[in-house]
């Protein structure tokens, strides 16, 4: 399990070189989601290897918080280049 | 209770393995709409398939009921994701092969479909 | 090695970038990265508490920047083209990276005099690690830390956030927003799939916000987790169905009645004490009134840390709100 251990924060150290090179915005936030998956990965497998159940509500948390922050900066960063689009009448 | 531990390994290599494909795709393609296929594909199934096989190790317990929750809560969220960041995307004016089309261009597309829709 | 230093190094490598960054939603989106990982750096550290509670403000504190950069940024094409603005170099080296050097030397030389964690003779510790349990009760060392040995410490930050709260209220200029209801702003009508999931994990989240401060006592968690969580489930209700009809006055007024309960609640439990008002005359065993001493106070503080975002939260909407609302009057009388 230790194996499986690095090499998820090898994907981790991976996926933030792709954040930081992504040329566009969009490739950076998409790299934010990525990252928030592996690190929830990490803490499933730490949990599974110490037995210990009480950490998986990190796992949890982390999925529903960074669910609402990746779709608040989806929604600004989506009416940023429209400028402000008009509303239904 | 050996069987289902095996099997479990098995899969837990699988879904490394699935990992390390998003990896190497995405420094392979070079379009956003190209790696949208990692988060929303491949790396959703290395996730669940992971969970699967350490359900497996542990058995029948409250554990694996925990996992089952982040299971079903990770095949709803991490699709979706992709989904809402594309379409955020595709809404600012981004375009396959990193075309960009001009604020006052794209106003102008929206009525006219607002038109069209009326 | 071990992996804690592995993530110390990848975290060092990702504030360097946000240090050296210029351009704000970059850095919105390193610094979320960034504080997931020193998250999972509190938690592999030993300290769930800590690590749930930069979670939860890891979330909220993206939103309120992205708020205030998309008010500061309204209209700039120059976001996502990601043009570098001009950035005087300078002599940075020497402005920045040498003392950095030379703290980093000096904290070096003076780590060669700390002994390792395991041989600081540390009786107060023992002491406390063996008595709380019986002291304040509970199973969590730092529920009976932050509630018990230390109460007034959290008064006194219950009552930094009650000034903070107060003051965003007062001092931001938009004051007619309690009966807005027209839903202009929520622009996530054009997702339907995302409103859709919204519906389904919306109870979910104040699922889980009362089950934080309900087992405060017990596991990692407590009052400030468990109202965030709650704060959230706040917004997740503004996105569903876009509108601003929450009294925001009474919320600043359940607010400031809440932080009145925390204060009597802690003068109530430390003058009068468990053992000698109430136990001489309901002899029950003393580890309950310990426990619902600590579940209320963990309920009162989760109330007030949700209150205290959701105003905050909807302040900030709130301003954005009346720059659209005149933009769309301006466009109608023209």
């Amino acid at each position: 399990m230790e194996l499986v251990l690095w090499a998820m924060i090898i994907f981790l150290a991976c996926y933030i070189v792709r954040v930081v090179k992504g040329p566009t915005i969009w490739d950076r936030l998409l790299g934010m989601n990525l990252i928030s998956a592996k690190i929830i990965m990490i803490i499933i497998i730490f949990a599974s290897m110490n037995n210990t159940g009480y950490l998986l509500d990190f796992a949890i948390i982390y999925s529903l918080f960074g669910f609402i922050g990746t779709i608040f900066i989806a929604l600004f960063l989506s009416k940023q280049k429209l400028g402000r689009r008009r509303g239904k009448k | 209770m050996f069987v289902l531990q095996i099997i479990g390994n098995i899969l837990i290599g699988v879904s490394v393995a699935f990992m390390a494909l998003g990896v190497f795709g995405i420094f392979k393609f070079d379009d956003f709409y190209k790696r949208v296929l990692i988060v929303s594909k491949i790396d959703t199934v290395g996730m669940l398939t992971l969970i699967i096989g350490l359900m497996l190790r542990h058995g029948f317990s409250f554990f694996s009921g925990k996992l089952l929750l982040i299971w079903i809560i990770m095949i709803v969220l991490s699709p979706l994701v992709a989904h809402i960041v594309l379409k955020a995307s595709f809404q600012a004016g981004y375009r396959l092969d990193g075309e960009i089309i001009e604020p006052k261009e794209l106003e102008d597309l929206n009525e006219n479909e607002e038109n069209i829709e009326e | 090695m071990e992996i804690t230093q592995i993530l110390l190094a990848i975290w060092l490598f990702v504030a360097l970038f946000i240090v050296f960054e210029s351009r704000v939603y970059r850095i919105i989106i390193y610094f979320g990265i960034f504080s997931l990982i020193s998250s999972v750096i509190y938690l592999f550290m030993g300290a769930p508490d800590v690590a749930k509670g930069e979670a939860a403000v890891s979330a909220f504190a993206t939103i309120f920047f992205i708020i205030c950069a998309e008010k500061y940024y309204v209209n700039k094409a120059d976001v996502l083209t990601e043009k570098k603005p001009k950035f005087n170099k300078g002599r940075w080296i020497t402005k920045i990276v040498l003392p950095l050097l030379f703290v980093g030397g000096l904290f070096m030389l003076f780590m060669q005099f700390i002994p390792e964690i395991g041989e600081i003779n540390t009786q107060l510790k023992d002491q406390y690690l063996a008595r709380f349990m019986t002291d304040v009760g509970g199973e969590n060392a730092v529920t009976a830390i932050y509630l018990g040995y230390r109460v007034y410490d959290t008064l006194f930050e219950a009552l930094i956030l009650v000034i903070v709260v107060v003051a965003v209220a007062h001092v931001s200029w938009y004051e007619k927003g309690d009966s807005v209801t027209d839903g202009y702003h929520s622009e996530i009508e054009n997702y339907n799939t995302a409103i859709f999931t919204m519906r389904i994990i919306w109870p979910i989240i104040l699922l889980f916000g009362v089950y934080l401060i309900m087992n405060g006592h017990i596991s990692a968690g407590g009052g400030f987790q468990g109202g965030l969580a709650i704060a959230c489930f706040f917004i997740c209700r503004y996105m569903i169905y876009g509108i601003y009809d929450i009294p925001i006055k009474k919320v600043i007024r359940l607010e400031e009645l809440v932080f009145l309960n925390i204060i009597i609640m802690a003068i109530l439990a430390i003058f009068l004490g468990a053992e000698n008002f109430i136990v001489e005359r309901f002899p029950v065993d003393r580890g309950v009134y310990q426990t619902i001493y600590l579940l209320i106070m963990n309920i009162l503080i989760g109330l007030k840390v949700a209150c205290g975002f959701f105003i905050l939260f909807y302040r900030y909407i709130a301003i954005e709100r009346l720059d659209i609302v005149q933009k769309r009057n301006s466009k109608r009388e023209k």
